[in-house]
Order: structure tokens, then C-alpha cells, then sequence
């Protein structure tokens, strides 16, 4: 990274911006330190435009909103994995020519959103009225009648809960020459039609408040109930015929979709060239600005700068100075960092750890999924997707990444013995009577599991014996030579003497000379730990820190236990496809035992490769997370973010000059 | 007649079918995991339809206990020839072995799972609020369930040491 200064005057300024945003590949740096400098604050000012970038934030709303409701209602299918459409300059260009029409289209869409919006309100208005009409349907005067001159006309409801009858009766009781009538009845409540005497009233109230009888009135209808909720329904049937008229209006605006998003992403870039300004600091007739650049692109801006006759200034970052953080690496390893992005960015000063484990990575993976028949299937589906979707960014990464876990996969398999398990074996023994055993490679991990086991502790070792060169390797690069020898070589010491020496007493694999050797090696490796480890702290810290640092031992045991996952899984994948295979095997020979097994095959195996391919994924994350990172890296680093063409659905091509 | 019920039940073949009992209760843990997680998933879901696929991501992790323990059960049933219809007979020493063999997986199982299923909730909670960091969320789960990997392979390898 390089850090890049530039001055350049306010005319350019907008035509750089333009340019900048183009070639993206310059992180444009916050400001706000310099204004409060007392050297710089009398100078300069904040550049900025709070203004027109609010103005474009409004229409970018807008038409998002307007692309939204045409995708609600569109009837073209929407592809699985949404990619850029990559457009020419060119084409691009040909299509803003017509912005002022793509923004009426806008509007008028907007403006059939709103109307159906609208529209959907009044349809639950007359619904919601309708409802409230239903009980009263067999009642059978104008609910505009209210009141005559001696009776008032209640309409009401106690709960279901109270008895109609002895409300009915308790009212006669208390006032005589009250009619009341039981409308109806649902689950929650009994529904009254009461005639009172006007001169009861006050008696009749109390029976009233007694049974909770709540009063219900329908001040916007006239007429009969019937009639009512007539209405409400033929007022409901043209609504709905209004709503579907209108999303056929918006359907038919549907070709014009595209044309929003480019609206939108030219709306998108116009927003972000304004908004960049905050960044930058002002004169009056000059602008500064200050960012950072990947080294591979500084004679391209330079150009740039130039032709724009700006003054700038491109240095290499100050030692341990923090920088923005850009992985490159080559075709192979770069998909695995997304792996890396996923755990976090390594510090600007550190190291990036994706090419050291990207290998290991795709071969555990394939060890814990193991199938040749999975890593086919793996390969092929991402070659698919591959070939399909102009994928961008982590998801292309990711795809990428699971292309090489699936070619390792197939490798296992074959090295294993597995094809959808043992099917081929099942197959021809059910169907055709006969003996076909695909014979592995290398050997059956369910007849030799011990083999695959110290096979996986070996691999776990020379794993973890990276992740600590690694470490060695970053503090000598640090001008800590000592440090890389007592932290890690003596540790090597140990370890290998310790193996060694195991080795040749416990097993016999060895002679008694390197034996020996690897004895005097781990006694070496240990004293140096006990003497070392304690180095930077005093007095009787000393001791005690050396003896510490030795009984990480323990942790080293576990970290190589930790790799017996490889053996654990790869052995859960072979033997769920054997339960499944088996399963679909036991309806026997014939037609019938033919459909078993085919559902057997395809749930059992769609189900296996889902899970366990899950689960390889995340346990080979977690093997270089916790186990290898956790030997060296140091992570913390800021993501580069250039001041780039940010768009959503677009992506507009450049010639590389 | 006493002796004659007791030889009837604790024979080799008996006490190896507990073995496969045992190890196929490991379901009860992932069952357990897989239903706390699920009930996280439902209220990240109601907020939020589009964290679907990453929620179901991790509420399968606490999956696996079950299927390890069904693995266990399996092996144990093909070495004993239960599934061919033509069991062999066992002596007492092999079918208590075998049914040691499901005890680890059996137990861990249950308890990993739970465990699994209530880190899994967690980790559904944190896509509720940055869904970028999920790698970080199934990685912690993933954690809980080495114990159920290790438990598997103890149950595992005491299975290859019995011979029928």
C-alpha cells in the first residue's frame, strides 16, 4: 500500500472524482484530524455536499421503491443467484441518454404503487366493515332507526359467557314493557336487539351494566342489514377488480425494469461522487486529498494525476504504520480467502495466511467428506454455477473454493474406496446377484481405521508445525531472532525428539541410535523451555513461567487429538451412505425393491451430502481457526474499500488499456 | 428358574442390543439441540424471512450427535448380523464389550447436543444482528461438538477391538 497525497484545483475536482471512481482503486481517507490542527485549520476547510447528496438519496428511494413493486408483481422468473449485468460504457451511456423518460416510467409506477396501496386499504376497510355487519344479518329494521318518540332502539352485545335467557328475563323484571330480541349468536358473543321505553331507560341501564352489555352502532349505514352488507360485498368485488386492474397496468410496465436499474446505479454513482467530498479538504480555489493506493496500481493513478495536472505525492507506508488490508494471491489460492475473510483480515503488518493453508483446507475437507460420487457431484455443481452466473466478489470465492474441496473430495474417495458409499456393491448384490466390490486405492478406513488415524495426527502435525514456523518466521522478519529459536525451536526440539523417541521405545520403529537421539533432543527442547519460557518476567516469575510454558505441552496433545475429526467424520459420511444403501436393499430384488432403493438412494444421499458437506466445511474452518491460526496469526486489519463504482445491478465494463 | 430367566436375559446377544439401544439415544441430545435452536430460528425468522437459509445452517450442527450415535447403533447391528436376519452368538464377554462400546457416544450424545443446540441459539441470535459474521457462529458451535467427534471415535475404536 502507498499512501497517496493530492492538491489539485477545485475546476478538476468533479472530473477527477469522475476518474477516480472509474479506475477504483483508491481508498479516499477521512479528514476530520487536519481540521482540528491548529497548522492546518486556519488553511482549509471541509469540502462536502450534504445538499446533493440528500437530493440524490431521495431519488435513489424512489426508484428502488419503483423496481421493487415491479419486481413484486413481475412475471418473469427471478434467476437463483442474483450477479451484476455487465454492461459497456458505451451501452450504458446509451441508456442514461433516456433518463428523463426512465424516470417518468418511475413515477408512473410509483404512482400505480401508491393507487394499489390505496386501493388494498378501501378492500379491508369494506371487509373489516362487512365483518362487523355479518351478526346483525337477520335483523330486520333500517339501522338508521335510532329512536321513536317513546323508544329507543339499542343494539348490543353481552359476552357468550352470560345466559341470553335470564339477561332476558332480569331485563322484563326490571323494566316490564321492554322488548328485546336475540339477533344472534357466535362463539364470543350474544348479539341483542333492545327496544326501550325511554322512561325505563334508567332501569333497563342497570341491567344493562350488570350482564356487560356493550353497545354497538353503525352510524355510517342506513338502511337494512341485508342491503348493508350487500353493499360492502359488491363494494369489495370492485376493489378487488380495481386492484387486479392495476397490477395488470404494472405488469405490463415490467420491460422496463432494467432500464430502473440502471437509472438506479447511475443515481447510486452520482450520490457517491458527491458524498466522497466529506473526505476531502478545500481552498478556496484548491482541493487535497489523501488515500491509499496497492502499489501494482500506483502508475495508473499517476497517469491519471498528470493528465489532470495535479501535484501528488506517492510513498510507501511508514514502518508499523496501520494500512488498509488487500489479500492477493494466485488463481488457486485466492478463492480460500474468503476462509480467511470469514475469521477477519490479518493486521496490515502481519502476514496473510491464505496461501499456507488453502491446501490443507480442500485436503481436509476432502477427507471429511471422503465420496467420490459427493466430490463429483460438488465439482460439477460448482462448474455449473460457474459457467451460469457472472458471480462477483465472496460468493465467487466461495463457489471457487468448493470447486478444489470437491476435486479433493473425489481424490479421498478413490484413495477410500467410496461411491455413494458401498451402492455398487449393494446394487449388484440386490439386483443381480453377483459380487462387485470397487476396491479402494489406498485402504478401507472401516477395516483399518488405526492407520487413518496416526495418518490424520501426522498430517495435524506437520499442520501445526507450519502454523508454528510461521510464527518463528514473523518474529525473526521482526528483528526477534531469539524469540523465533525459544518459542518455536525448542518446541520442535521436543516434539520431534519426544515422537522419536516414543517411537522407538514404545513401538519398536526405530533403532536405539535415534532413539537416543531423539531422547537428548526432547531433554534439550525441554530444559531450553523451562529456562526460556519465563524470559520476560522477574524474579521468581522466572521459574515458574518456564515451567508454565512446558506444561503447554498438554495443549499440543490436544491440538493433534483434535485431528482425529478427519478419521471421525470421514467415517460418519461412509457409514450413513452404508445405513442408507442397506435401507434401500431391504425390500430385496424386483420392481418394487427397485423403487426402494431409488428413494432410498435419493433421499438418503441428498440428505448425507448436505449434512456432512456442512459439517466438512465448518470443521475444516475450525481446524485452521483454532488450530493453525491460533499458532501465529495476528488479525484485526481494516478492509481496503476503494472509492469505486458501487452499484447494485450494474457493472460497467472497461477496455483495459 | 431364577438362574434359567437371568441366563435367558443376560446372554451375549441381549446385552449387545442394549449396546445398540444405547448408542442410537444419542438422538435424544441432538433432538434436544436441534429444537432450541429451531425455536431461536423462529423468532430470528418472524423479524426477518431472509435469514431462513442461514438459520437452518446452523440449526443443523446439533444434528449430528443423533446421526453419530445411529452410526455407532449400525455398526454394532452388521457386526452382530442383526440385520440379515441371522444374529450370531455371542459370548457374554463380547456382548457386554459391544455394549460398552455404544456408552460413550450414547451419553456424550445427549449432552453435547443440548449443549450444541443451546450454542447454535446463540449463534442465530448474533445473524439476527450482523448475518456477515455466521462463519464465527457455526465455528463456536462447532466447538461443543469435538467432544461428540471424540466420543464417537472412543465408541468407534472400542467397536473395532471386539471380535465376533
Amino acid at each position: 500500500m502507498e499512501k497517496l497525497t493530492v492538491i489539485g484545483l477545485s475546476k478538476d475536482r468533479d472530473s477527477l472524482m469522475e476518474e477516480l471512481m472509474r479506475l477504483g482503486v483508491v481508498q479516499i481517507t477521512a479528514q476530520d484530524a487536519k481540521l482540528t490542527d491548529d497548522e492546518w485549520r486556519e488553511l482549509v476547510a471541509a469540502d462536502g455536499n450534504e445538499e446533493a447528496v440528500a437530493k440524490w438519496e431521495g431519488q435513489i428511494s424512489r426508484v428502488a421503491q419503483a423496481i421493487e413493486t415491479l419486481q413484486k408483481y413481475s412475471d418473469m422468473k427471478k434467476p437463483l443467484i442474483r450477479t451484476r449485468l455487465a454492461v459497456r460504457q458505451r451501452d450504458f451511456d446509451r441508456v442514461m441518454d433516456r433518463e428523463v423518460e426512465i424516470r417518468k416510467k418511475a413515477d408512473h409506477v410509483l404512482s400505480l404503487s401508491d393507487q394499489l396501496t390505496e386501493v388494498k386499504n378501501r378492500i379491508n376497510r369494506a371487509e373489516t366493515q362487512k365483518l362487523s355487519l355479518l351478526p346483525w344479518k337477520d335483523y330486520d329494521l333500517p339501522l338508521s332507526l335510532t329512536e321513536t318518540k317513546t323508544v329507543r332502539v339499542v343494539l348490543g352485545a353481552i359476552p357468550a359467557a352470560s345466559d341470553p335467557e335470564v339477561f332476558r328475563s332480569e331485563l322484563e323484571e326490571k323494566a316490564p314493557d321492554t322488548e328485546s330480541e336475540l339477533v344472534g349468536s357466535d362463539k364470543d358473543q350474544h348479539y341483542f336487539a333492545l327496544f326501550l321505553l325511554k322512561a325505563e331507560e334508567e332501569k333497563a341501564n342497570e341491567v344493562l351494566r350488570d350482564f356487560s352489555f356493550s353497545r354497538i352502532a353503525f352510524p355510517e349505514f342506513e338502511g337494512m342489514v341485508s342491503q348493508c352488507i350487500e353493499s360492502c360485498e359488491k363494494e369489495t368485488e370492485e376493489l378487488l377488480q380495481q386492484e387486479s386492474e392495476l397490477i395488470k397496468l404494472i405488469k405490463t410496465e415490467e420491460q422496463y425494469e432494467p432500464d430502473l436499474e440502471f437509472l438506479h446505479d447511475g443515481l447510486i454513482m452520482k450520490r457517491d461522487r458527491q458524498k466522497i467530498r466529506s473526505r476531502l479538504l478545500k481552498t478556496d480555489s484548491v482541493f487535497y486529498l489523501e488515500g491509499w493506493v496497492p502499489r501494482m496500481a500506483v502508475d495508473r493513478v499517476e497517469m491519471l494525476l498528470r493528465v489532470k495536472e495535479c501535484w501528488y505525492e506517492a510513498v510507501e507506508a511508514r514502518k508499523g504504520e496501520e494500512t488498509p488490508v488487500l489479500l492477493l494471491n494466485n488463481a488457486f489460492n485466492s478463492p480460500f480467502e474468503s476462509v480467511t475473510r470469514l475469521y477477519a483480515l490479518p493486521d496490515s503488518r502481519g502476514l496473510d495466511p491464505t496461501p499456507f493453508f488453502s491446501f490443507f483446507y480442500a485436503l481436509f475437507f476432502g477427507m471429511m467428506l471422503s465420496d467420490a460420487a459427493y466430490g463429483l457431484i460438488i465439482t460439477i455443481a460448482t462448474l455449473i454455477i460457474k459457467k451460469k452466473f457472472r458471480l462477483e466478489g465472496m460468493m465467487k470465492k466461495m463457489i471457487s473454493m468448493f470447486f478444489y474441496c470437491g476435486i479433493a473430495t473425489m481424490f479421498w474417495g478413490v484413495m477410500f474406496g467410496g461411491y455413494f458409499g458401498d451402492l455398487i456393491t449393494v446394487v449388484a448384490d440386490t439386483f443381480f446377484g453377483k459380487e462387485v466390490v470397487i476396491q479402494p486405492l489406498w485402504f478401507n478406513p472401516l477395516e483399518d481405521p488405526m492407520t487413518l488415524l496416526i495418518f490424520s495426527f501426522i498430517l495435524g502435525t506437520i499442520h501445526l508445525f507450519l502454523g508454528m514456523g510461521l510464527s518463528a518466521y514473523m518474529s525473526v522478519k521482526d528483528g526477534r531472532p531469539l524469540d523465533a529459536l525459544f518459542d518455536v525451536g525448542f518446541w520442535y526440539l521436543l516434539l520431534v525428539g519426544l515422537v522419536m523417541f516414543l517411537c522407538g521405545k514404545m513401538a519398536g520403529l526405530l533403532g536405539p541410535v535415534p532413539t537416543n537421539i531423539g531422547m537428548w533432543m526432547a531433554v534439550i527442547g525441554a530444559v531450553g523451555i523451562l529456562l526460556t519460557g519465563g524470559r520476560d518476567k522477574k524474579g521468581f516469575g522466572r521459574i515458574t513461567g518456564g515451567l508454565g510454558s512446558l506444561y503447554n505441552i498438554t495443549s499440543y496433545l490436544s491440538d493433534v487429538l483434535s485431528y482425529s475429526r478427519l478419521l471421525a467424520l470421514g467415517l460418519a459420511t461412509g457409514v450413513i451412505s452404508t445405513v442408507f444403501n442397506t435401507l434401500g436393499s431391504l425390500a430385496g430384488g424386483g420392481v418394487l425393491g427397485m423403487f426402494a432403493m431409488l428413494i432410498a438412494f435419493v433421499v438418503g444421499h441428498t440428505y448425507n451430502l448436505a449434512i456432512n458437506s456442512l459439517g466438512s466445511f465448518v470443521h475444516s474452518c475450525r481446524l485452521q481457526y483454532v488450530e493453525f491460526f491460533g499458532k501465529f496469526y495476528e488479525s484485526g486489519g481494516e478492509a481496503f474499500d476503494p472509492f469505486s463504482e458501487n452499484t447494485k445491478y450494474i457493472q460497467i465494463l472497461r477496455e483495459e488499456k | 428358574m431364577t438362574t434359567e430367566v437371568a441366563n435367558l436375559i443376560f446372554n451375549g446377544n441381549t446385552l449387545a442390543y442394549l449396546g445398540i439401544a444405547i448408542a442410537a439415544i444419542a438422538g435424544i441430545g441432538s433432538a434436544y439441540g436441534v429444537g432450541i435452536a429451531g425455536q431461536a430460528a423462529n423468532g430470528v425468522v418472524a423479524e426477518d424471512p431472509g435469514k431462513f437459509g442461514q438459520a437452518l445452517l446452523l440449526q443443523a450442527l446439533p444434528g449430528t450427535q443423533g446421526i453419530y450415535g445411529l452410526l455407532i447403533a449400525f455398526l454394532i447391528m452388521v457386526k452382530i448380523g442383526a440385520l440379515g436376519g441371522d444374529p450370531k452368538d455371542l459370548t457374554i464377554m463380547q456382548g457386554a464389550a459391544l455394549m460398552m462400546a455404544g456408552i460413550p457416544i450414547g451419553l456424550v450424545g445427549i449432552f453435547s447436543g443440548i449443549a450444541q443446540g443451546k450454542t447454535a441459539a446463540s449463534g442465530i441470535m448474533l445473524i439476527s444482528k450482523r448475518p456477515e459474521e455466521i462463519a464465527k457462529g457455526m465455528v463456536y458451535t462447532a466447538m461443543v461438538e469435538t467432544y461428540a467427534v471424540l466420543a464417537l471415535l472412543i465408541s468407534f475404536l472400542m467397536w473395532m477391538s471386539v471380535a465376533v
